[in-house]
């Protein structure tokens, strides 16, 4: 068991470095969103009677977009120079590889999104920094990794790759679309806890649901 | 209602038979990762094909059904809204079988997306429940009970119970046919592989 | 301590790769895996490895089945193949530190140095991966497979990508592991360079070991013609194709 927590430690250190000194994912995933958000100010009027309700769709929609283009590259190294087999041979347990891949997925996508959220108040004229929304933001990127690693996993071994991977994600992530929006929005008109904290209990749900069916899951998206 | 309510039957049966290919695909699917049989990602494959089919006419069906009452082709509904989600898994599945081309990788990926996908249904239906719930919707009319008379209550076990025959002899037949097909594929690779006298690299 | 291949069976689809497949490899005597392409080398070095499994067979180390499960049997195995294995944006070292890290080296940095004095790599290892020759690639992967200081060593064509001086320092660093007795499998099309360093050579085919080579004071031209001969007698016979 310590083992399986150093592999991840070991691997996510790996990728973030990976990921820091290429930036590749970073910038594509910044500049995509940013440009969406530039498009959604021409494309939607946000008079502050909705702004609530709909600032938290427009984040969401851009984080989840932006986030296609980082799962699409999370596991093109190990693709490209055949890491896997050699991954395999040194985990302790293939789950492993899942797990720090997908916690390094999600702490990308936590970064990009608190990245966004200042440029969209400068654009909106709105504040979004309540913790809550925040917590929200925090929830929805982790079920976001743990649904799109495991499907990004076997795209990037397809023939469609990156065409295939919100076709088949994107399906499967709807509740965690709804929990998001519907408690980040709630949060944001300050709704009463209640109302909002059943939003929490789904996400927490479809988390800890969907990671574990995952960790079972993994060693076959990887191995025959 | 008059002569709509009859589709209702249709519509019902078919939104069963739907849920009901997307359980047997499911459970193909983890028997074939355990057992590592084919005939289990065949029979996986023609549930999921045929579970289109009639999540197709559920959908079709319910909006037929649906304006005459409500006045409106779409509701929110959460059980139209999960099929609707169904289906589209039900399609990505078929994509992603397309996209591979190596049998044994393709039972595989396709038996880890059939398992997650079912996983994430129960899911879907609760947040569009609640979604009703908390925001009453401003779509269309709530989709209510019936009340049914035991005579409709016959006629729609008598659907039901046929429709999911049905559903088991395409099935059947379907299944049969993949493996038929997935033959004639390695025979034309074997025949390509003599005519040219060139072995696969190992 | 012998490496045993107690047969072995694998197919893909209809297609027999290997078909009760039967090899011994001893510590300190390496041996060489030769065969037709496609004829099930690479299929068997990675069942041995552990990332494919077998229908039927075996394999044994020391007379005790491998667990390829175990993670400790998974260690001991050091892996090169075609594939670099290697992460482009990380330099020489943080490659070697990655991996190191994952099978739990101890003295993690005196390791690296050594793995990259053996391979001479010493002076490039502050450099991106990104930025190597073909022939430094190799090199690294070859140090990777080193770091962790197998029993087994399973190479499916070292030599690739590599020049004459790299393939000399490769024979110096492979005789120096045939000392500590080391169990050494490998293939290769480059027999000329492999002649020096193996003591036996086997010849794969249907499914099987066909025929055994001992290396004593073998030339390259009986080696070569032996191999030729070889090839040409798979070549005739069809690929045999059994449900």
């Amino acid at each position: 068991m310590k083992d399986w927590f150093h592999s991840v430690r070991t691997l996510v250190w790996k990728d973030l470095l990976q990921e820091w000194r290429s930036k590749d994912m970073l910038t594509a995933m910044f500049a995509f969103a940013i440009l969406t958000l530039f498009i959604f100010n021409y494309a939607i009027e946000l008079s502050p009677v909705n702004r609530a309700e709909i600032a938290s769709g427009i984040i969401w929609v851009v984080i989840v977009f932006a986030g296609t283009l980082g799962l699409n590259r999370s596991f093109t190294a190990e693709q490209d120079q055949g890491c896997f087999d050699a991954l395999v041979m040194a985990v302790p347990d293939v789950s492993a590889i899942y797990f720090g891949k997908m916690l390094t997925n999600w702490l990308v996508m936590l970064f990009v999104s608190l990245l966004i959220l200042p440029i969209y108040s400068l654009l909106y004229n709105q504040s979004l920094f309540y913790a809550g929304f925040i917590l929200v933001l925090v929830l929805g990127a982790w079920c976001y990794s743990a649904a799109g690693t495991l499907i990004a996993g076997m795209t990037v071994q397809t023939r469609m790759r990156d065409l295939l991977l919100p076709i088949l994600l994107f399906p499967i992530l709807m509740p965690v679309n709804m929990a998001v929006v519907k408690a980040a929005g709630g949060i944001l008109a300050g709704a009463p806890l209640l109302d909002v904290q059943v939003w929490f209990v789904l996400l927490a749900a479809y988390g800890i649901i969907v990671t574990t069916v995952s960790i079972l899951v993994f060693e076959y998206v990887i191995r025959e | 209602m008059g002569i709509v309510q009859k589709v209702f039957y249709f519509h019902v049966s078919s939104a069963w038979v739907g849920m009901l290919a997307f359980l047997v695909a499911a459970v193909c699917g983890i028997l074939y990762l355990n057992k590592k049989q084919l005939n289990y990602d065949f029979l996986a494959f023609s549930a999921i094909e045929i579970g289109l089919l009639f999540t197709a006419i559920a959908t079709f069906s319910g909006m037929i059904w649906a304006k005459p009452i409500w006045n409106t082709w779409w509701t929110w509904d959460p059980r139209l809204t999960t099929m609707t989600i169904m289906a589209f898994t039900y399609i990505g599945y078929l994509l992603l079988r397309r996209a591979v081309d190596n049998l044994e990788k393709r039972a595989r990926f396709s038996a880890v997306y059939a398992i997650i996908g079912f996983a994430s249904v129960p899911l879907t239906f609760f947040s569009s429940r609640l979604m009703r719930t908390i925001h009453p919707t401003i779509f269309g009319a709530d989709t209510g009970d019936m009340a049914m008379t035991p005579a409709m209550y016959q006629t729609m076990a008598a659907s039901i119970i046929t429709f999911t025959v049905l559903f088991a002899v395409l099935l059947w037949h379907r299944s049969i046919l993949a493996e038929r097909e997935s033959e004639v594929e390695t025979l034309r690779a074997q025949t390509e592989t003599l005519e040219f006298g060139e072995v696969q690299d190992d | 301590m012998s490496l045993e291949i107690r047969r072995v069976s694998k197919s893909f689809g209809q297609h027999r790769v290997l078909d009760g497949l039967d090899l011994e490899v001893q510590p300190g005597e390496p041996l060489c895996l030769l065969g037709r392409n496609g004829a099930g080398k690479t299929t068997l070095l990675r069942i041995l490895a552990g990332l494919l499994r077998p229908e039927a067979g075996s394999i044994w180390l020391d007379d005790q089945q491998i667990d390829y499960a175990e993670s400790h049997a998974r260690h001991d195995i050091g892996l090169v193949m075609h594939q670099p294995f290697l992460y482009e944006h990380l330099t020489g070292v943080e490659n070697l530190r990655f991996y190191a890290r994952l099978y739990q080296v101890p003295d993690e940095n005196v390791a690296i140095e050594r793995a990259m004095a053996q391979v001479g790599m010493q002076r490039f290892g502050g450099k991106p991966v990104r930025a190597y020759s073909r022939g430094m690639k190799q090199r690294l992967t070859i140090a990777r497979a080193l770091l962790h200081s197998p029993s087994i060593l399973i190479l499916d064509e070292p030599y690739t990508g590599l020049d004459l001086q790299g393939s000399q320092a490769f024979n110096q660093l492979m005789l120096e592991q045939k000392q500590q007795g080391r169990i050494i499998l490998m293939t290769t099309h480059d027999i000329s360079h492999a002649l020096p360093i193996s003591s036996r050579f086997a010849f794969l085919a249907r499914g099987r070991i066909a025929e055994e080579l001992s290396n004593r004071n073998l030339s390259l031209e009986y080696l070569e013609s032996w191999l030729t001969e070889k090839l040409a007698k798979s070549n005739s016979g069809q690929q045999r194709v059994t449900a």
